[in-house]
């Protein structure tokens, strides 16, 4: 009974080791094929007749995507050096260290094709800004604000839920309401772009939206999926159950996100065409 | 009624110049439902009349999408944009011919980390950690000169850094701006 159990362990050790062979091959940059993918699906195909928890068999499941991964990357690894394009990285490192900075700036600026973009001022943008201008209040009434601030005392910063209960823009129970009915209407949307959530008609009540919107997030009640080229992002409602289920276990990740009266205008007039256009 | 159509269409290019050479985002250049929103469903002939205008002064019109590069063909490629969905691909202009060095404000110790870190990453399939492209930069230049480097080309778009795994690569500006195997030959026949 005693040897049965030490097989079983020694069978969980051999394929947390494999797993972990696996992931140390694509975070670092060594050979895939350092790992017999043959020799280890022999041994896997050999261990599946023996699990009988569901545990063992998750963990088999894992082995097996993780050399699927290890696979993936010695067909890349294939491909890249099949092409023309592979240069062995040794010699180039050598040559880059042997190449005065002048010859490196001088083969980059031959292969260097700029993207053209300009900044001009426009008479629409001078219109903005003397809008803007004319809602500012004097700087010395803003200071004054601020002076007055409670925020101060405590040197400024950001503003935290205790700061806004202190300030009495909310009360705790208003705190919770507020956030609840937000989230109500995002599960209604479902998944949308995140300043068309956020932005309203009225430029206090979107700033208003955009703090209780950081709280859905931080306490996982909705997510925020980023598309870099397209230069969106999007929030989607998280299903309820407790934060640990609702969220895959990643690295803490803080996303800031500009919201400026100057995008809020623009955000308000697209809309308006739009509604014209209809 | 022809030369109302012409007029027409000489309006929409201007408008198509406007969009792509001024700069509304963070990142150049304008996507293609953008383009689509302002010139109509036919953007693609109206890009492809304004690129052949761009070429005789030594510039061209790209697209990138996610996963590639591509030149805004001339009425021959036509066939060939319209059977693509476009709406999702970013459109700018680049310099279609290499700039003569003394046109850019760079200074040389700068261009010379990027060009060196882009050769490092290309050699080393487009990925590596940021420690040993660090490392290997640090052999020529102050560590924190590097460093402050990698940071404002990540911001550029030159480079992009995956945090979780601690790694560099190549970013969607040197997809656009840089032809790689024309640097790695120069690199190599140097």
């Amino acid at each position: 009974m005693r040897d049965r159990r030490g097989v079983d362990k020694k069978r969980v050790e051999d394929l947390l080791r494999l797993i972990s062979f696996c992931k140390t091959i694509q975070s670092a940059e060594t050979d895939p094929f350092d790992l017999d993918v043959r020799h280890y699906l022999a041994i896997l195909r050999e261990y599946l007749k023996r699990w009988r928890s569901i545990e063992d068999l998750l963990l088999d499941g894992e082995a097996v995507s993780e050399l699927a991964k290890v696979i993936e990357r010695q067909c890349k690894w294939i491909k890249d050096r099949s092409t023309s394009f592979y240069l062995d990285p040794a010699l180039i490192e050598l040559k880059l260290k042997l190449m005065e900075p002048a010859q490196l700036a001088s083969a980059f600026f031959k292969a260097w094709h700029p993207v053209v973009s300009l900044d001009m001022l426009t008479p629409e943008r001078l219109k903005e800004g003397l809008e803007y201008w004319n809602a500012l209040l004097p700087l010395n009434e803003r200071k004054r604000g601020l002076v007055e601030s409670p925020l101060s005392e405590a040197g400024g910063g950001t503003i935290g839920f205790e700061d806004l209960i202190a300030l009495r823009i909310f009360s705790e129970t208003e705190f919770r309401e507020q956030l609840q009915a937000l989230q109500a209407e995002l599960e209604a949307r479902g998944r949308t772009e995140y300043h068309d959530f956020v932005y309203v008609d009225d430029f206090g009540d979107s700033i208003r939206r955009a703090y209780l919107t950081s709280y859905l997030v931080s306490e996982g009640s909705a997510g925020l999926d980023i598309e870099p080229l397209e230069e969106k992002i999007y929030l989607y409602p998280l299903p309820a159950g407790a934060p640990t289920q609702r969220m895959p276990v990643r690295m803490p990740k803080s996303v800031p996100i500009a919201i400026s009266y100057e995008d809020w205008h623009k955000w308000r007039k697209k809309r308006e065409q739009e509604q014209s256009g209809r | 009624m022809a030369q109302e159509e012409r007029a027409r269409a000489e309006r929409k290019v201007k408008k198509a110049a406007q969009l792509l050479l001024f700069r509304r985002h963070h990142k150049p250049g304008v996507k293609g439902w953008e383009l689509k929103k302002a010139l109509g469903e036919d953007y693609m002939e109206i890009i492809e009349i304004l690129n052949s205008i761009l070429l005789k002064l030594g510039l061209e019109v790209r697209m990138i999408s996610e996963s590639e590069v591509e030149v805004v063909a001339g009425a021959s490629g036509g066939d060939k944009h319209k059977s693509k969905d476009r709406d999702n691909d970013r459109f700018m202009v680049v310099f279609k011919e290499h700039l003569i060095d003394k046109a850019s404000g760079l200074r040389i110790d700068d261009v010379a980390i990027l060009s060196a870190t882009l050769a490092y990453l290309i050699a080393k399939q487009g990925k590596a950690t940021r420690k040993s492209v660090e490392d290997f930069l640090a052999d020529k230049f102050p560590r924190r000169r590097v460093i402050s480097m990698l940071e404002r080309y990540i911001l550029q778009g030159y480079l992009k850094e995956d945090e979780e795994e601690k790694t560099l690569c190549i970013g969607w500006r040197t997809r656009v701006e840089v032809d790689r195997k024309t640097l790695m030959d120069l690199i190599l026949a140097a």
